[in-house]
């Protein structure tokens, strides 16, 4: 029956493509993405770097008006920012540094085997466990010149005639806070590169063995080299974190004395939280973004170089 | 007493308990807990609280409580705020349009405030109230702003030197008299350093406000100025001479313990309650917890020596009861704080804290007049003034977070005295606002 046949009707065309439909829903997942991502990390920074255009002193309210770049040419007469700068660079390569040292050591050590090395290994996480406000008040106490452990250990065991002043010092109040914070952090260091080491295949120590490698040799041509990767990660990562860290030094100095350990973070919260004065401390905040975006542009080339080369 | 036997522990437990112990002890404060709570009319009235010790809160809370229930209009509730932060919660809180209906703040903060628009103006009232005419002028002066006053001085101290009688003794030094000068104060400090010991004969300040306006008593005390003819003078030559003089208490003598750079309030209190230090410049709000620490018996105030220009000053200040006209309950928070002030709720928060009343009635009472630890601050009454760095606002914050940085680098040698003064009166000069 020719008049009963069915023709095959086409199919009516959608408004948009299929390939624009699945774009559009793969943009359509990352919403919440970038709508979080806007508003606690975006919008903030947009606020700030607006907020430093301002005069904004929050017991001068009748004072609020638009400045525009005159609170960045007050920054770079600023003595104490130049010195918190420098503070801040001593801070960060003293604290990274040492407790990269600290952790690598502890981590050859706990990936040895030895009875007891998981109780070992609990222990060496304390002090990262411990919250950093903890940890200042404890150093302080034991820094605490006059009645302090520290000062009381080292003058019964005879090694100290005069009491020393660790944080009251301006030339050992760096030292002493940069100590706390190493203590704090090779914990960190340790299990990050632990976990690499333990990513190492044993193969390859065997056939550099069989070779007649040397222990030195096979530290610095096979641990070294598959370790290179996290330790660029872990390093870069801490080196972010500590630059940003203020708690330690707040809570120990409060930047003092005579700004010796007034870093950019607690010269930050002083101008924000002491002075009131939010459109500097924007102004603080912007620069050391920019600063931070330097050296993550410049770690994101260390690593992608590493990736080739892995 | 020896400070190993006591440990930073037993310190802060001794102060939870004498906080504890004065709140269970009287029975004044317990009372208002037995009676039966009322219903509550009006919007309540917020009461910022700033210095929440154990023995403050303890007074603090019974205080609110018996107030609650002395009337049915309305209910006060107190909000606790660690000292550190109280200021900038305050700023903050009238920045953002929400300020609690009164609070307790000191009074080098009410100017700041004042410049907001933020102080509910009690001229008017104040002038009207049952006891203005008790209240001390000096106390009155403490809290008036540009010819306002904007709070009650609620409390009232001055600062005189703290020492240790029974160590005098032990050394055979001489007690310091009332008229005593710099050159009598460094011998005794002298005598009462024994760093064999671990003991220091004065616990200099060097860190908060305070660390710069002792110094500046000093300086005084040489005929030196911070204004004059509305110009700031503290760089001046006399300034200098006494400065390098107290610095070098720390710098030269070494009769100051090392940590004095980062001493604050609690470093110089604690120095001299652990026995590491035998004499310290405070208000007399330090008093009751010494009683504490090393005995009534073994403590004495002294007013604080004459300097070579036969002067000497010490700084008023006073702890008040501020009110905020953006507060939902002003009338309520009007009679809170006028309630405060009366005889017996003043009386026992004053008395309980070693404070002094702004009220001249209770002042004469024997409870600080026959007191012999209050005898410093008494006698220290007729010289007495008015803390001159209250005489701009601007100047709040400065002192603390520009002023004290360039004298911690005078006192360890970074800057000489002149040098650390010009600076320190360029801050003054910028910030006359």
């Amino acid at each position: 029956m020719a008049n009963g046949a069915t023709v095959a009707a086409p199919l009516a065309r959608t408004l948009i493509s299929r390939r624009t439909r699945e774009l559009v829903t793969g943009y359509l997942y990352l919403v919440p993405v970038v709508v979080v991502l806007g508003a606690t990390v975006l919008f903030p920074i947009l606020k700030a770097m607006r907020m430093s255009l301002y005069n904004h002193v929050l017991i001068k309210p009748q004072e609020y008006r638009y400045v525009g770049l005159a609170n960045y040419v007050r920054l770079l007469h600023d003595e104490v920012f130049w010195q918190s700068l420098w503070n801040s660079c001593l801070w960060v390569f003293g604290s990274v540094s040492f407790q990269f040292l600290g952790g690598f050591a502890g981590a050859l050590l706990l990936h040895r085997s030895f009875r007891g090395r998981i109780l070992v290994r609990t222990i060496t996480l304390l002090p990262w466990i411990i919250p950093g406000v903890v940890v200042a008040l404890v150093w302080e106490f034991i820094y605490q010149p006059n009645y302090g452990l520290l000062n009381d250990i080292l003058s019964r065991a005879g090694l100290m005639t005069e009491r020393v002043a660790w944080l009251s010092s301006p030339a050992l109040a760096m030292p002493a806070v940069i100590a706390t914070n190493v203590w704090r952090g090779v914990p960190f260091f340790a299990i990050m590169l632990l976990a690499g080491l333990q990513a190492i295949p044993t193969e390859l120590y065997e056939a550099a063995r069989v070779d007649g490698a040397s222990v030195v040799q096979r530290f610095t041509h096979v641990t070294l080299p598959l370790l290179r990767p996290i330790i660029v990660v872990a390093t870069a990562t801490r080196i972010v974190w500590t630059f940003n860290y203020a708690d330690l030094i707040f809570v120990m100095t409060g930047g003092g004395p005579a700004n010796a350990t007034q870093i950019t973070s607690t010269y930050t919260l002083l101008q924000a939280y002491s002075n009131l004065d939010f459109g500097y401390a924007a102004t603080l905040s912007v620069v050391l973004l920019l600063i931070m975006l330097a050296f993550t542009v410049f770690y994101l080339r260390v690593t992608r170089g590493l990736e080739s080369v892995s | 007493m020896d400070q190993r036997m006591l440990s930073r522990r037993q310190l802060l437990k001794t102060m939870a308990a004498t906080g504890a112990i004065a709140a269970t002890d009287l029975a004044w404060w317990e009372e208002p807990l037995l009676r039966p709570r009322r219903a509550w009319g009006a919007a309540p009235v917020r009461f910022q609280f700033s210095v929440p010790e154990p023995k403050r809160n303890a007074l603090v809370e019974s205080l609110v409580q018996r107030f609650n229930q002395s009337q049915n209009d309305f209910e006060v509730k107190v909000e606790f705020v660690p000292q550190a932060q109280a200021r900038q919660k305050l700023i903050t809180s009238i920045a953002a349009g929400n300020p609690p209906d009164c609070a307790q703040v000191w009074d080098n903060w009410v100017g700041e405030f004042d410049g907001m628009g933020a102080v509910e103006d009690l001229t008017g009232k104040v002038k009207d109230w049952k006891h203005y005419s008790d209240v001390l002028p000096i106390a009155w002066q403490t809290v008036t702003v540009k010819g306002h006053i904007e709070s009650f001085p609620w409390v009232v101290t001055n600062d005189a030197l703290y020492y240790r009688t029974d160590r005098l003794k032990e050394y055979g030094l001489k007690a310091p008299k009332d008229d005593w000068t710099f050159d009598e104060f460094l011998t005794l400090t002298k005598g009462f350093t024994k760093t064999d010991k671990n003991q220091y004969g004065f616990g200099m300040r060097g860190q908060g406000t305070w660390a710069v306006l002792y110094a500046t008593e000093f300086m005084y005390a040489n005929g030196a100025q911070v204004l004059k003819d509305g110009k700031v003078v503290i760089n001046s030559k006399e300034a200098a001479e006494a400065l390098d003089w107290y610095l070098d208490l720390f710098r030269k003598y070494k009769v100051c313990p090392p940590s004095v750079p980062t001493d604050g309030w609690r470093g110089i209190v604690e120095g001299f309650g652990r026995g590491v230090t035998n004499t310290y410049i405070h208000n007399s709000g330090s008093l009751e917890e010494q009683k504490g620490f090393v005995g009534e018996k073994n403590f004495a105030t002294v007013p604080l020596p004459l300097g070579p220009a036969k002067k000497r000053a010490s700084f008023y200040f006073s702890e008040t009861l501020t009110g905020f006209n953006k507060g939902k309950n002003r009338e309520g928070a009007w009679r809170f704080m006028s309630w405060l002030m009366d005889d017996e709720p003043n009386l026992m928060y004053t008395k309980g804290l070693g404070l002094l009343p702004s009220r001249k009635s209770l002042f004469q009472r024997p409870e600080f007049q026959n007191d012999p630890s209050y005898q410093g601050f008494l006698k220290s009454f007729p010289f007495s003034m008015v803390s001159p760095y209250l005489a701009y606002a601007g100047w709040g914050g400065k002192i603390d977070s520009e002023g004290v940085p360039l004298f911690q680098q005078a006192l360890v040698g970074k800057l000489g005295s002149k040098e650390f003064l010009d600076k320190f009166a360029e801050v003054l000069t910028k910030n006359m606002s």
